[in-house]
């Protein structure tokens, strides 16, 4: 009982983590159909930017958000307003030149934090990284409780975001429709160069916080980005909830799949793939969908 | 001079020209209806005027002012608005929302309370929808609240693809109603309507779309009485 009750706790909490880090891809793809390959490379950054500020200035990893965020949401929009913009629109699927200029992007990121960095395995080690506490008999670590209440935070203040705000209903709307939006008024240009940065700086936050858990180098944020896709496809684009939903449903298939079955965790990311490559064949929309064409009779759609 | 005018434009959906010279005007005040077949490039014209498709040639004249080429938010600050073909709501968002949402521009916004309160004095059924998701209205509820959500923005000149279209003939009388409402208020129409009979009813004038290109213009009344659009558009053989 204890076990399946640690495997369902530890699924929630790496969910949490999860979503941050695909909602970041969400985001950028909804209102722009781009894929942003540079995603990982961001993610990396982040990481990268909370050991500079945790060994020059003694700075708290989870402090650190109050500069990372900003401070990669800000590259974000310098580099849709420089670059992205200048991509041909891309029609209902991402466009080539896309693929091309982002996954180019990524390797200039990567290169960048070897020439600044090197190679060498990073880690952040502060006084509560090896510390645990336990809830009714499940020990989880201290590092991951604090990424889950970040993740839950974040998730919470941009779903009211979207919620709520003018800027936000607008980024939901292009996403559904962007000419719509157009035709109502709404600066699709000005909400891509938003959301970019909303999606860079949610990687770079993935980064921060997967720092406190994991060693890094420069080429960290590969498997990751995996997993974010298939979240995505999982969970569609529309809301954060169905990020998050996708988030933990794939971890914990992760979770149970190491728990109860002999495949090693290195076998992780076939996981992944595999989920991938069956809602795609089986729900190519996404559970979201599942869900309200089964609350809805098909002739009102 | 006229308060919305194209001239000469010709439009392309990739590489195949849709429209070929096509220029009209509207004044202010007016109805104006474009009728045409299935494909005449009705939909398209529309588009091109609303800013969501550049035109290859031609100039799309507002207020004295070549806007062709200028982004469609652009142009709904100037007060032209589309309610583009097949609604476009959001289904996923409320009709609130989706209300609320057509009062985005900055010419807009400030009156969004007052518009509200007048969009749904007109289609009161939005008010009883308003917090449900657009994807879950009848169709006759969506073409009001796609209307509705044009009038949030307080448009000057409306432009309308086919608001009657798939419609039951009683939602499309009300429709035509809210229509003249509309023009009551102050707004001039440009309308597209496959529905010919009832368009050449409400409007003042009407042009002819054929192949891309505009064949036939003049007053509603005696374009009704034009033997080739009889036939063609009304059903009714000529003797």
């Amino acid at each position: 009982m204890s076990k399946i009750l640690g495997v369902l706790a530890d699924s929630l909490l790496a969910g949490g983590l999860y979503a941050t880090m695909a909602y970041g891809l969400a985001v950028i793809y909804g209102v722009m159909r781009i894929i942003n390959l540079a995603h990982a490379g961001f993610l990396m950054l982040g990481a990268y930017a909370t050991l500079f500020l945790f060994t020059r200035f003694h700075i708290d990893p989870f402090v650190s958000l109050a500069v990372v965020l900003p401070a990669f949401f800000l590259i974000g929009v310098a580099l849709y307003l420089a670059v992205v913009r200048r991509l041909p629109r891309s029609g209902a699927t991402p466009s080539m030149e896309s693929l091309l200029l982002l996954f180019g992007l990524w390797l200039v990121l990567q290169n960048l934090a070897y020439a600044i960095w090197g190679g060498d395995t990073q880690s952040i080690l502060t006084g509560y990284t090896m510390k645990s506490i336990s809830f009714g008999g499940v020990r989880v670590g201290v590092p991951l409780v604090l990424v889950f209440a970040a993740s839950a935070m974040s998730l919470l203040v941009l779903t009211l975001f979207l919620k709520r705000t003018y800027v936000g209903k607008a980024i939901r709307a292009v996403t559904a429709n962007r000419d719509a939006a157009l035709i109502s008024g709404v600066n699709a240009d000005r909400i891509s160069a938003t959301a970019f940065g909303l999606g860079t700086a949610f990687a770079a936050m993935a980064g921060t916080l997967m720092s406190t858990l994991y060693a890094f180098t420069p080429d960290f944020g590969r498997s990751f980005l995996l997993k974010a896709f298939c979240i995505i496809v999982l969970g569609g684009m529309e809301s954060a909830a169905g990020v998050a939903l996708g988030a933990f449903v794939l971890a914990l298939l992760e979770n149970v799949m190491g728990a109860y079955t002999p495949i090693p965790t290195t076998f992780q990311d076939a996981i992944s793939f595999s989920l991938l490559v069956i809602v795609l064949v089986l729900l190519p929309q996404g559970l979201p969908r599942l869900f309200t064409r089964i609350s809805r009779p098909a002739h009102t759609r | 001079m006229s308060l919305l005018a194209a001239e000469g434009i010709h439009s392309f959906y990739g590489d195949v020209q849709a429209l070929w010279d096509v220029s009209f005007e509207v004044d202010a005040g007016e109805i104006v209806t474009l009728i045409g077949a299935n494909g005449a490039g009705k939909s398209t014209l529309l588009k091109t005027v609303a800013g969501l498709l550049a035109p290859r040639r031609g100039r799309v004249v507002l207020d004295g002012r070549d806007v062709a080429g200028e982004p469609a938010y652009r142009l709904v600050e100037r007060g032209l608005v589309l309610i583009p073909e097949a609604r476009q709501l959001w289904p996923t968002m409320t009709v609130r929302e989706n209300l609320e949402m057509g009062a985005y521009s900055r010419a807009a916004r400030p009156e969004r309370a007052k518009s509200l309160e007048r969009v749904l004095a007109m289609f009161p059924v939005l008010e009883k929808r308003a917090r449900q998701n657009a994807g879950t209205l009848s169709g006759g509820e969506q073409q009001m609240c796609a209307i509705g959500r044009g009038l949030m923005a307080r448009p000057r000149i409306l432009l309308l693809d086919e608001p009657a279209l798939g419609l039951a003939p009683k939602l499309v009388r009300e429709v035509f109603a809210a229509l003249k409402e509309i023009r009551a208020a102050g707004v001039t129409l440009l309308l597209v309507e496959q529905n010919v009979p009832h368009a050449l009813a409400l409007a003042d004038r009407a042009y002819v779309l054929e192949s891309g290109r505009v064949t036939r213009t003049g007053p509603c009344t005696e374009l009704s009485r034009d033997p080739r659009v009889r036939e063609e558009f009304l059903g009714i053989a000529s003797i």
